[in-house]
Formats: structure tokens, C-alpha cells, sequence
């Protein structure tokens, strides 16, 4: 039978093989480029989770990325060539040594008053671990407070937007352990085992279209759960969920973790690929565009949203390549989002869905006909 | 001391002044304005290119820029505001869109620069604008140095304010705001004429908004992006005021300024900036419906 569920699936798996394919028809610039757009797709599903699935808008959404890509980016600073010739046998990032106080040692333990945080960073594992565990930890922790004081829509966007600032001024002026403005530049490569994830090679790339095929079915397969539907039904109407008797803020703190999560695996990755982390993560504007994405593909579909930023990011960078036309196409971004949110609100997956219903639709009478006929055939027999 | 809470008040009247033009449509209509900022930014231009093409000086600006950010706040709520009324995020979404679209309009010089026309005043570039020369310099009160242009901007949003007050409390088309803040429904079945006069409120939040850019012009860079953080400033002042409440405002205007103003004294710029979004996280935690809560039903 032609559900829409499956037909949801086989568009999902034409997908994954889509972006499995790419390599065969690009050159290593593109794909580079092509798997950056893919970690912000896996942030367009981080988005759909929170907003459409949960009624959560995050408008804080880079504070998770930032966190999953600064935790990386410490190990990969250490582990980078230019942090193992500043005159010492461990490794230092270069930035300490620029601003160390004369006469400090050269040693991660005491170059500044805050450096001892790095140390545990020499091994990569521990980043990556941390670029998981530190989202999780934040909208954990946050998810409790505001969820369980029944704080709910705009206030909650607010709260965030506020917290996502604060943490990017704090990273800034923490400028002797995080450098600051400039943040964390000239990395090295991310290892598994003896491999190298050099950024401009199929590898890498497979990393990560390998990563966000397996986030994009887990998240699918998570919001058809039950949970999943009872989250729904809270974003539908909190109070009646709540006589129902569910634990409402337990199911928000958990969808809003997952999402972080999912952020901090982006932020993680993003590193891996474009070799710096830096406090732009967590402006304001960052935080907005992937709701934009998420808008424009629809926010209600993990899918939609995915492919939304995925495309909205190519056809930039498309069209940025005319020279003059990059400003013009900052203004026409902003025109096709006032339209998508006037006219088709529920974004491109909206439509995709509408037309997928009526497509459906018109098999449906051929169908129920045949069960007739049939049903009718059988009575015969009988 | 007394120039640190001081420098503290004229940095709450800069708060207060961008926040009051949101007090009025986000506490009265409901609709978060993300272009805000870029109403502030346009007023800001106002000054600049009246001054270069007209002569004229900041004081004049104040009227124009009014007028000129009233008719595009009027032309916003007419085309893409109206219809998302009680969609209280979508605004906040369609004008974030209209603020990019406001950016780029200046930077673009209207899409003429690609036609290779340029106007003086506008484009990517900064721009500055020179203060007339009694507002330059210090004042000596009570043994303290205090600036002549910080004083003026306290004084223009005591004026402000006090109008803006004396429009909502005192007026009939006040009173008719009023009864739309606390029930759209019943206001229209009252016989207000719901659309006219959040049209207008509109207009009215947008030209403060202008105000705030010409005031901003004398002691600001203006550029295209200047709005940004200016209505994230705004927004977070009326939530921690009280959605609806003016009086909110001004006190949590007052508030933010001195914090900021002392912390920014003790130590820097940007942990003041930072110690301000931690307040107000916590206040919006603590009490959610801020610290004047218009008591509605």
C-alpha cells in the first residue's frame, strides 16, 4: 500500500543515497563546501526537534553548536603542529604564549591563571566526549529550570537568545583561554586510529553525509515513538497534556537535550571540516539563519528542514560567486522568508506533503474500487 | 561616583529610548518587530543624509526621522504585520526578514548602486554625524564632569516618555491602545476600531524607534547593521519590565543602565554587557511575567 509514511521513507532514503553520490560528480573544493552545508542541514533537524516538534523556539540554537565545536577545536589545537613549537615538549597553543605574562612556564598547567582547563584536551576523545556531554549538560540543566517553572514560547526564545549572548561575551573576554575574538584557529586533523580526516577529501566527506544520514533516521524514528507523539500533543496544548496526566516538563527538558545534542554533534563536525571554531557561532544572527533554514524547509518536517538549510546554503554560495550579487542575494533571502512565513508557513515539505496527499488521493478511489470488485467477487464464490 | 551613575542613567535612557517605541507594539499589538533595530538605523540615516543634502541639524532631524520611520512602520503593518496578528512568533520571524530586507535596502542604496548611481550618505560605509556645538563638551553639576550630549539624550527621553505616557494614558486613541492590550475581542466589540488603531500604534512605535536613531547618530558610527543589537537591548528590557507595562520599562531601563554602567566601570565593556543578559536571565526565570505584570485576564 502507498501510505504517506512510506512514501516518506523512500524520499528520505532517496535522499541519503543523493548525498552519498555527490562525490562522484564533484571536485574536492565543492565537497568541502558540500559538507559544511551538510552540518548545517543536521542543524535545520536540531531546529524542526525543538520548534516543530516540541513548540520550543530556540532562539540560542548556536550556543549548543558553539559549545560541540569549542570542545573539538581545544583537542585539535593541541594537536596541531603550530601548538608543538612554542618551546616546550607539551603542547601550547600558540595564542597562550603571545599573551603569557614574561617569565611564566611554558606548560599547559600554569602558562595563565585558567590554562590547567586544557589540559585534559590532549586527548581527542575526551573533546569529542565533552562536544556531546556539554550540550546535553546546558539544556539539561536549563531544560529543568524554565521548563519546570511552566516558563513557555516567547520567554523561553528570550531566555535563550539572552544565554547564547552572555556565553559568547564571556568567551570573548575570556580572551587568554579561548582567544577571544579571533577564536581558535589553525587546527589540526581530526584521527581515528591512524587516519587523518584531511577536510578536503571524499573520507571526511563520507563522515559526515555518513553522520547525518544516521541523525536524520534517528530523529525521524524518535518523534514516531510514543514519546514522540506525546511531545506533539504537548506542543498542541500543554495543559491538556499535563490533566492527562504526563510529565510535561520531563518530555520538553528531553526533547530539548536531544536537540542540543544534535546541535553539539553539528558544532563537533563543523570543526572537523572547516578548521576553526570562532565566536560568530554564537551571534545572534547565526542563531536566527538556522531557524530561517528550518522555516524555509518546514518546521515541522526533520526532512524538510534539513533540506532546507542544505539548499538555501548552496544557492548562496551558487549565486555569491557573481561578483556584486552577494549583498542582492542577502536581500532576496530576506524577501523569500517575510513570503515563506506569510504564505506557506508550513515551508517546502508543506507543500511537498500537499502534493504527495493529492497524488494519493487520486489512487485512492482506483483502490477502494478494486476491494470492491474483489469483495464483491469473493461473495460471489461463496 | 556620581559620573559613574551618571554615565549608568544615560545608558538606561539609551535603553529606554529604543525600548519604548517596543513597549508599545510588543506589549500593545503583540507582535514582535525584529526590524526595530533597523527603525532605530533608518532614523540614524535620516540624520545623516538630512544633514548632507538639506544643511540642516540634529534637531530638525528629530521631527523628520519621526515622520519618515511612522510612514514605514505604517507601510510594514500594512503589508506583512497585519496578517499575522496572534502569530506571535511569525512576527518575530517575517521581520526579521524585513529587517534584512531594510539592511540591504541602505547598503544597496535602494538597488541603485548597481545601476552605478551612488548617494552620498548611504552605502556599506560608515558614516558620522557632527553635534551642534552647544551639545558638545562638558557641564560641571555639583563637582561632576558631565557630558553635554549624554545630558540631551536624557532630557530628549524624559520628553519622550512623558508623551508617549501622556499619549496612552491621557488621550482617547490611549485609552482605545489600552483596551486592545487587555482584550483585542472585546475592545472590537466595544466598537474600537481594532485595525485603524494598531495601525497607528504601529506607526507610533516605529517613529520613537526614528527618534532613538537620530539620537543614537551623535555618539554612534551608522552603518547598515547598527539595529542588531539595539532591538535584542529593547526586547530584553520590556520582558524584564513587564509585557504592556511603560512604567516596566523605565524602571528595568533604569536598572540595566546602572548595572551596566557600574559593572562597566568596575571591570569592562563587555563583562558589564554579559552581568546585564545574566540579570535579566534570572529575572525572566524568576518571574517570567516580568517585574510589572499587567494584571489582565
Amino acid at each position: 500500500m502507498l501510505s504517506r509514511r512510506r512514501i516518506d521513507w523512500v524520499i528520505y532514503a532517496a535522499f541519503i543515497v543523493l548525498i552519498m553520490v555527490f562525490p562522484l560528480i564533484m571536485d574536492s573544493f565543492w565537497l568541502n563546501r558540500l559538507a559544511k552545508y551538510l552540518v548545517f542541514g543536521m542543524l535545520g533537524i536540531a531546529v524542526a526537534l525543538s520548534w516543530g516538534y516540541a513548540g520550543i523556539l530556540n532562539l540560542g540554537q548556536g550556543l549548543f553548536f558553539g559549545a560541540g565545536a569549542y570542545m573539538l577545536a581545544m583537542s585539535l589545537k593541541l594537536a596541531s603542529t603550530t601548538s608543538l613549537q612554542q618551546g616546550s615538549d607539551k603542547p601550547v597553543p600558540d595564542f597562550m604564549l603571545w599573551n603569557a605574562e614574561p617569565g611564566a612556564k611554558t606548560e599547559l598547567c600554569c602558562i595563565n591563571k585558567a590554562s590547567f582547563l586544557w589540559l585534559p584536551f590532549q586527548s581527542q576523545w575526551f573533546g569529542v566526549a565533552m562536544a556531546l556531554v556539554l550540550p546535553v549538560l546546558i539544556a539539561f540543566v536549563l531544560g529543568s529550570i524554565v521548563f519546570r517553572k511552566r516558563i513557555s514560547g516567547v520567554f523561553v526564545s528570550i531566555i535563550t537568545l539572552a544565554l547564547v549572548l552572555l556565553v559568547r561575551l564571556i568567551m570573548i573576554d575570556a580572551q587568554p583561554v579561548t582567544n577571544g575574538f579571533n577564536g581558535l584557529t589553525d587546527l589540526g586533523w581530526f584521527k581515528l586510529g591512524e587516519f587523518e580526516f584531511d577536510p578536503y577529501v571524499v573520507p571526511t566527506y563520507y563522515l559526515i553525509a555518513i553522520s547525518l544520514s544516521v541523525v536524520l533516521v534517528l530523529a525521524r524514528l524518535l518523534v514516531e515513538t510514543r514519546a514522540g507523539v506525546i511531545l506533539q500533543a504537548i506542543r498542541d496544548d500543554q495543559n491538556r497534556a499535563r490533566y492527562l496526566g504526563f510529565d510535561v516538563p520531563a518530555y520538553q527538558t528531553f526533547f530539548f537535550a536531544v536537540s542540543a545534542l544534535i546541535a553539539g554533534f553539528a558544532g563537533m563536525l563543523y570543526v572537523i571540516v572547516s578548521e576553526f571554531a570562532s565566536p560568530t557561532f554564537m551571534d545572534l544572527s547565526f542563531s536566527i539563519t538556522m531557524v530561517v533554514w528550518a522555516a524555509v524547509g518546514g518546521r515541522a518536517s526533520i526532512l524538510g528542514a534539513c533540506i532546507g538549510a542544505i539548499l538555501i546554503n548552496m544557492i548562496s554560495a551558487t549565486v555569491s560567486e557573481t561578483e556584486g550579487f552577494a549583498e542582492a542575494w542577502k536581500a532576496i533571502i530576506g524577501l523569500v522568508f517575510v513570503l515563506v512565513v506569510l504564505y506557506l508557513p508550513r515551508g517546502i515539505a508543506g507543500l511537498a506533503h500537499d502534493l504527495i496527499d493529492r497524488f494519493v488521493a487520486r489512487r485512492t478511489p482506483d483502490r477502494t474500487r478494486a476491494l470492491r470488485v474483489n469483495g464483491a467477487s469473493s461473495q460471489l464464490a461463496e | 561616583m556620581l559620573e559613574v551613575l551618571f554615565i549608568g542613567l544615560s545608558l538606561g535612557s539609551i535603553l529606554l529610548l529604543v525600548a519604548l517605541g517596543l513597549a508599545i507594539t510588543y506589549g500593545a499589538m503583540g507582535v514582535i518587530n525584529m526590524a526595530h533595530g533597523e527603525m532605530v538605523m533608518v532614523g540614524a540615516y535620516v540624520t545623516v543624509l538630512s544633514g548632507l543634502w538639506l544643511g540642516t541639524n540634529i534637531f530638525v532631524a528629530i521631527p523628520l526621522a519621526f515622520i519618515v520611520t511612522a510612514l514605514l512602520g505604517l507601510l510594514i503593518e500594512r503589508v506583512v504585520v497585519r496578517k499575522l496578528y496572534g502569530r506571535l512568533l511569525d512576527t518575530l520571524l517575517a521581520t526579521w526578514g524585513i529587517a534584512i530586507l531594510i539592511q540591504q535596502a541602505v547598503r544597496l542604496e535602494f538597488g541603485l548602486s548597481f545601476l552605478g548611481i551612488h548617494i552620498q550618505g548611504l552605502g556599506p560605509g560608515l558614516q558620522n554625524v557632527s553635534v551642534p556645538e552647544i551639545l558638545q563638551g562638558t557641564l560641571r553639576i555639583a563637582g561632576a564632569d558631565i557630558n553635554r550630549y549624554r545630558a540631551f539624550i536624557i532630557v530628549v527621553t524624559a520628553i519622550l516618555a512623558l508623551a508617549t505616557w501622556f499619549v496612552i494614558y491621557r488621550t482617547v486613541a490611549g485609552t482605545q491602545v489600552r483596551a486592545i492590550i487587555r482584550n483585542p475581542k472585546m475592545a472590537a466589540a466595544c466598537g474600537i476600531d481594532v485595525t485603524r488603531v494598531n495601525a497607528l500604534t504601529f506607526a507610533f512605535g516605529s517613529g520613537l524607534a526614528g527618534v532613538a536613531g537620530v539620537m543614537m547618530s551623535g555618539f554612534k558610527t551608522v552603518f547598515p547593521d547598527m539595529g542588531t543589537p539595539m532591538v535584542v537591548d529593547g526586547f530584553l528590557v520590556v520582558v524584564m519590565g513587564g509585557v504592556g507595562s511603560l512604567l516596566g520599562s523605565v524602571f528595568s531601563a533604569g536598572i540595566l543602565g546602572e548595572i551596566n554602567g557600574l559593572v562597566a566601570a568596575a571591570t569592562n565593556d563587555i563583562l558589564a554587557r554579559a552581568v546585564v543578559f545574566g540579570v535579566v536571565i534570572a529575572i525572566i526565570v524568576l518571574k517570567p511575567k516580568g517585574l510589572f505584570a499587567l494584571k489582565g485576564r
